[in-house]
This record gives C-alpha cells, sequence and structure tokens, in this order.
C-alpha cells in the first residue's frame, strides 16, 4: 500500500487540516480521505508494537475515538502523530484487560503462533526476513521508537509525543535500536 | 556494520528516505553518503527495514473503518434540526386540529373571535394549499426572513396538512398560538427540509369529529 500522507511534513499536516475543518462542515467525503490516509500507518504501528490479532479492529477503533474528540485536536502536533498516541493508549487499554483475563485462563499460545508463522511466510526475502527478526528482538520501546522513525519518518519531538517520552530519550532509544539491529546482522 | 561517525548526518538518513529533508540539508546529506560506505550501508539497512515492516502490515479496509466512524458534526446537527421542525410541524398541525375539534364539539370560540372553519367537502387538495398560503399571510409579520420557515414548513407538508384538515386548518390556530410556534420555528434557524417522512400524522383519524369531516376524512384511509 502507497502511503499518501506522507512527503514533507509540512503541507501534509495542512491538507490533514483542511480535510478536519471540511468534515466539521459536513463533508463526509473528507473522513473518508483522513482514513486513506493514515489507516496504513497505523496498520504499521500496531504490528510494529507486538500487536498481532485484530489489527484493522484496533486501526478502526482508533479512528472512531479521534473522530469524537477531533474538538481536543489542537493541531500542535500533527494528525498522524496525534493517532499514534490515541492508538497506543489504546492499545495498552487492550493488553491491561487481555492480562487481566489471561490470569483468570490459560494462555492460548498457540493461536498467537499461527499468525506469527502467517506474518512470516509474507517476508519471502532471505534478508528480509532476518531484518524482520532483528527488529523483533528489539525490546518493546526501542521496537516502538525505531519503527516509527523509520517506517513512518517521524521526528523525534513527534515520536516523543506519540510514545510519551523525550526527544533526547526517543534518539538514545533509536540509535541503540539501530546498534542492536546491526550486531544481530553481523552475527 | 559500522556506524558512521558523523552523528548529525546519520540522525538525517531516516528522513531523507521519507523525503522530509530541507532542499540544502538534503544535498549536504546526499553529498556524505556519496562518499560513505558506512552511511550507504545504513541507509540500505533503513529501507530494508522499512520495507519489512510495510509489508507485515495487515491491509486494511478503509469502507468498514469509515463505516464505524460518527457522522460529521454538521450533519448531525441538521439531522438535529430536521427532527425538531419535524416536532414543531407536529405540534402545529395537531394544535391546529385539536383547536378546531375543541371549537366544534363545545361550540367555544377560541381566541380573539376567530370563527371556527366549516368542512369543506371534497375539496381537501384547494384546503391544503390555502392552508400552505395562509400560515404566512395571516400571521408572519412583513419581515420575509420569519416568513420563510412557515413557507417551507408548509409546503414541505402540504399532504400532512391536508391529512390533519377535517375541519381544522392551521387558521384554526388563534393569533397568538400561531405567532408563538412561528416563533419557535424561527429560533430554530430553519434550513429547508427535504425529508417530510416524520410528519405522517393521523391524529384525528378517529376522533368524533371525522365522520361530519367529509372529503378531508377520506384522506385518511390511505
Ligand atoms: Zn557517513
Amino acid at each position: 500500500m502507497t502511503d499518501p500522507a506522507r512527503g514533507s511534513g509540512g503541507s501534509d499536516d495542512r491538507q490533514d487540516l483542511e480535510l478536519i475543518a471540511r468534515w466539521k462542515a459536513g463533508d463526509e467525503r473528507a473522513a473518508t480521505e483522513l482514513v486513506e490516509r493514515h489507516a496504513a500507518a497505523l496498520a504499521r504501528f500496531a504490528v510494529s508494537s507486538g500487536e498481532r490479532n485484530e489489527v484493522d479492529e484496533l486501526v478502526q477503533d482508533t479512528f472512531v475515538r479521534a473522530f469524537n474528540s477531533l474538538d481536543g485536536f489542537r493541531g500542535d502536533s500533527s494528525f498522524r502523530t496525534w493517532l499514534f498516541t490515541i492508538e497506543r493508549r489504546l492499545l495498552l487499554d487492550r493488553r491491561r484487560s487481555e492480562k487481566r483475563r489471561r490470569d483468570k485462563t490459560e494462555i492460548q499460545e498457540d493461536d498467537a503462533a499461527t499468525e506469527y508463522d502467517a506474518l512470516d511466510s509474507m517476508v519471502a526475502d532471505e534478508t528480509q526476513r532476518k531484518l524482520k527478526h532483528a527488529v523483533e528482538r528489539l525490546s518493546p520501546t526501542q521496537r516502538e521508537v525505531f519503527s516509527l522513525r523509520v517506517a513512518e519518518g517521524l521526528s523525534y519531538k513527534e515520536i516523543a509525543e506519540a510514545v510519551g517520552t523525550t526527544e533526547g530519550a526517543a534518539r538514545v532509544h533509536y540509535h541503540n535500536a539501530m546498534r542492536a539491529v546491526k550486531e544481530f546482522l553481523d552475527e | 556494520m559500522n556506524d558512521c561517525p558523523n552523528a548529525e548526518i546519520r540522525d538525517q538518513l531516516p528522513d531523507l528516505i521519507h523525503e522530509r529533508l530541507e532542499v540544502s540539508m538534503r544535498a549536504a546529506v546526499l553529498a556524505h553518503v556519496a562518499d560513505c560506505v558506512d552511511c550507504r550501508e545504513e541507509l540500505e539497512l533503513l529501507r530494508g527495514v522499512r520495507a519489512v515492516l510495510v509489508t507485515q502490515a495487515p491491509r486494511i479496509d478503509i469502507t468498514h473503518v469509515v463505516a464505524a466512524l460518527p457522522k460529521a458534526p454538521a450533519q448531525r446537527r441538521r439531522r438535529q434540526m430536521d427532527w425538531r421542525i419535524a416536532a414543531a410541524v407536529t405540534f402545529l398541525a395537531v394544535g391546529g386540529s385539536s383547536v378546531a375539534l375543541l371549537n366544534r364539539t363545545t361550540g367555544v370560540t377560541v381566541g380573539n373571535g376567530v370563527p371556527p372553519v366549516a368542512p369543506v367537502i371534497g375539496q381537501a387538495t384547494p384546503l391544503a394549499s390555502s392552508a400552505a398560503n395562509a400560515v404566512p399571510a395571516n400571521v408572519a409579520p412583513a419581515n420575509d426572513s420569519q416568513a420563510r420557515p412557515a413557507q417551507v414548513v408548509a409546503s414541505a407538508n402540504e399532504q400532512a396538512a391536508a391529512d390533519v384538515s377535517p375541519g381544522g386548518r392551521f387558521a384554526d390556530l388563534n393569533e397568538g398560538q400561531l405567532k408563538a410556534l412561528l416563533g419557535e420555528i424561527d429560533k430554530l434557524q430553519a434550513v429547508p427540509v427535504t425529508e417530510p417522512e416524520p410528519v405522517s400524522i393521523r391524529v384525528d383519524a378517529k376522533s368524533p369529529a371525522a365522520p361530519d369531516a367529509g372529503g378531508g376524512g377520506a384522506a385518511h384511509d390511505r
């Protein structure tokens, strides 16, 4: 899937703001455009954050929550960064409730393993498979930061907003992640 | 795989692949990369990781997501408005009929001496259109902006007016009541109602006054 919303930062943000204004004025097509622009990035971020189940549902919930609270979006950060923040919060909620459920029942690792293998087979190329495993071995925070920087091209400032850390910490996480990936590939 | 000692340039590499660099910085990074093996390798690594992350993400069904979204605020407001206007019209119509009924059954003249309107047998359509025209003419002040909502309501619901007029036209309301109702409609800042479906009122169909309602009453049997 191509990524229509990425390119030189400023004009994308402006376009998002225009679409939001159009939606607020009653143009339903603007909502479709906004979803088209950001859905793929949200799916990528979900997967990078280790989410393998019902990613589409998570993305949908993110948009629903975002549109319900659009008045709270001031445009201080980019719309996409704001969406990442919402998605991440939903993801944490989801994990918390999953953990509560797992505490009550036995862990069903089989299901997760099956989906994991399915994803694995999508990455046919050997080099790509190795890269994929390198990223998977990162700590959750490193992986989040690394993928936001590499796959989405977010600045450290934007990453800090999305994952709730500081710009400096985001930079450190990124460089540690890069080092870890290189070492894994050199093994 | 080594790290390039130029940390500043290394930091820009992801921005280079995402085309997020200013022209001058982009030129500087490209010039450096051309001479730096470490940066070229890292750039290749970044492109590879990006491709992996893009490939492994599932496709999202856009229409499915869009279908779950809330309606745009302006659409919501319009919908609410339509219902409020419909409610006002309902009140107007029911009120009109009730007053007519009251006039008929008690013989009491309501308001400032407007006589109850006699049933016009077999003339449902002229009655309806006269009801539509009568409202602004009788009640609305000269101010056009105030008169418009009443016309909109009346014309959009002409048939509804006919349905509820077994001897009870809007004119059966006294002037004060109509002014109050029009005032209410005005406060709604009405937009033209394009969906008149909420106004299918059959209030007086089974009322005691119905049998002598003649042509007007026949409309209820549909
Ligand atoms: Zn270099």
